[in-house]
């Protein structure tokens, strides 16, 4: 059986992984447009704030490849894909076949729109290239950053410049940050952390153009302001790559439509991590939880499915982790205000209390979470959500900071 | 191959295993001494009390497959393939927290150890007492615990003995209790001083 895998990300190489696992004669090829070895994606933010070096990025010994006899083909992106010849078509023209395809190409970073994007030292924070430009440049000496977007992305790359010193003004286009995944109370707690550590916040504008020579020396806002800024990184968000699909042969939305077992429309032809579109466990709707762990399980998933073994996917689950100074803030399932409306909310702490929880009912199941600080349980309302368990506590309880979670 | 096995039922919350678990994975290995280290040794084990304020003690279950091993970011959590036990390796631990959102069972905690790197906070958790055991002796849980609420015993025996235990209350003459006398009565009295009230 020929498995090809499109990318290497966690969600391909798991998935070669379990093919590996599951089948001993099996050929795997693995393509990717990064030659870096397999990386932790997510750790970049830790390489960006300097707690950990470059080094520490790839997950696996440098023979991973070797190790699970997969043929490597690497510096290239797939250009096309044919569906009748069951193939894929390189960006050096060259067809790699395939009986089974795993296409785990992942996503990119949303372009920003705006005129003079190509100037130097302005950023995405994607992949380890981009941490490793972003560090050359602030080797060479940076004054002032500015981060457009203030959603995790755009909070984990102002948090690790200004871990460095350097001062950060965030450019957010809603009216708190994290407006996509906490509600107010956590948001402006977030907010109120980092600009005691100096963070500097403008909200409801955007970036129209940049200015400079060569470098990025100024940008214009929206409000015909200008801020001075020799850095930017832009964290607006994802877009599936899938640029090389023939859309009218398989069903797209956003992403890739999948089925239970990973599959996309097409026979044969599966889907994984980023760029896969399963459904939403909480909102019972299709969605992309473009999140790492998803995209680890769906990979092990996809490669039972692949090599023959049918595992279940039961859908994604929004989640989130993330360490801002003294605070510890984790979201899971659905969190956004405006999404859980008709929902019972129950809070308790808040601003000021050294902690916050809300948790989100639709009459006794949990259906979303946030915490701040004291979270290290929270992996316990996770699996409450995720397996969408009746709570049968007093609600009010399960909120409180010092709830003890074998009452459940 | 041995494992911890918990029967929650036997539980009185007496905590005891916290502390050897503690002082289990200190750099002194005596509790005396152990609670003047810096870091101060933390337990893996966490009791906590039930809804009837029943005893439990909370412990890694070494899931197979493992949830934090595979939300881990860093390749940190691993599974040892001799003791089948999961592993975190404090060198490649970036205390990121994804573990903790990841275990269903709120397990894991996040604090400087006498096994990580000096300074640097990681993720911690049970590690079946693998330093003991390497040197001929039982977890430091288990050889503390004074009810048999946490036991040492190969999976086949254990499940042979619940199998009985189950195939004795079938007869027509009892036989011994699940729980001892004196334990069901402190967890009863434990029980009703929560019914009347501080």
């Amino acid at each position: 059986m020929k498995h090809l895998i499109i990318g290497n990300g966690i969600a391909g190489i798991n998935a070669a992984k379990t093919i590996r696992e599951m089948d001993e004669s099996a050929r795997i090829t693995m393509v990717s447009d990064e030659k870096f070895p397999p990386y932790s994606r997510p750790m970049i933010s830790h390489v960006l704030d300097g707690s950990q070096p470059l080094e520490k990025l790839p997950l696996f010994s440098r023979d991973i490849y070797e190790d699970l006899k997969i043929s490597p083909v690497l510096g290239q992106r797939v250009t096309g894909l044919d569906i009748d010849a069951r193939s894929v078509e390189l960006g050096d023209g060259k067809r790699i076949d395939f009986d089974r395809l795993l296409i785990a190409s992942g996503a990119d970073a949303r372009k920003v729109k705006a005129r003079g994007t190509e100037l130097e030292n302005i950023f995405y924070m994607r992949t380890e290239t981009h941490v490793r430009q972003q560090l050359a440049a602030i080797a060479k000496g940076v004054k002032q950053a500015l981060v457009l977007g203030g959603g995790l992305v755009g909070f984990k790359a102002a948090h690790g410049l200004l871990k460095r010193g350097i001062p950060v003004t965030m450019l957010i286009t809603s009216d708190y940050p994290l407006a996509m995944q906490v509600d107010e109370i956590a948001g402006l707690m977030i907010l109120d952390e980092l600009k005691k550590h100096g963070l500097r916040v403008k909200v409801g504008v955007s970036v129209t153009a940049f200015d400079g020579d060569k470098q990025v020396k100024q940008a214009v806002l929206n409000t015909g302001e200008r801020l001075d800024c020799d850095l930017v990184i832009a964290g607006k968000g994802v877009v599936p790559s899938l640029d090389f699909i023939p859309r009218d042969r398989m069903d797209i939305d956003l992403g890739i439509i999948v089925d239970d077992s990973l599959m996309s429309s097409v026979s044969g032809i599966y889907a994984a991590g980023d760029v896969a579109e399963s459904i939403d466990i909480v909102r019972q709707i299709r969605w992309i939880n473009a999140i790492w762990p998803e995209a680890a399980v769906q990979g092990r998933i996809a490669g039972f499915n692949m090599a023959g073994r049918k595992v279940r996917y039961p859908g994604s689950l929004g989640r989130n982790v993330m360490r801002v100074y003294d605070l510890d803030v984790m979201t899971i399932g659905l969190a956004n205000p405006e999404e859980s409306q008709g929902f019972e909310t129950i809070r308790n702490g808040g601003a000021g209390q050294g902690y916050y929880r809300s948790l989100m009912f639709q009459d006794d199941i949990l259906m979303g979470a946030v915490l701040i600080n004291r979270i290290e349980q929270g992996g316990t309302l996770r699996s409450l959500i995720e397996n969408q368990i009746p709570v049968r506590v007093p609600r009010a309880s399960l909120a409180a900071p010092g709830f003890n979670f074998k009452r459940l | 191959m041995k494992q911890v096995i918990v029967n929650p039922e036997k539980c009185v919350g007496c905590m005891q295993c916290m502390l050897a678990c503690a002082t289990a994975h200190s750099r002194t290995l005596q509790l005396y001494s152990a609670a003047l280290e810096v870091p101060r040794p933390r337990p893996r084990v966490h009791v906590g009390s039930g809804l009837f304020n029943e005893g439990f003690p909370n412990r890694c279950r070494h899931c197979d497959p493992a949830p934090c091993q595979m939300a881990c970011l860093t390749g940190a959590i691993f599974r040892d393939e001799v003791t089948a036990t999961v592993v975190i390796n404090p060198d490649r631990c970036i205390n990121c927290a994804s573990c903790a959102m990841a275990c269903p069972y709120g397990v894991i905690r996040f604090h400087e150890d006498v096994f990580a790197p000096p300074g640097k906070m990681v993720a911690v958790k049970c590690d079946n007492c693998e330093a003991r055991v390497s040197r001929g002796e039982i977890p430091a849980c288990v050889e503390v615990c004074k009810t048999c609420a946490l036991v040492y015993e190969e999976m086949d025996t254990i499940m042979k003995k619940k199998t009985d235990q189950v195939a004795q209350t079938m007869s027509a003459q009892a036989g011994r209790p699940a729980v001892p006398d004196s334990v069901a009565l402190y967890k009863a009295a434990k029980q009703a001083s929560l019914a009347v009230g501080p």
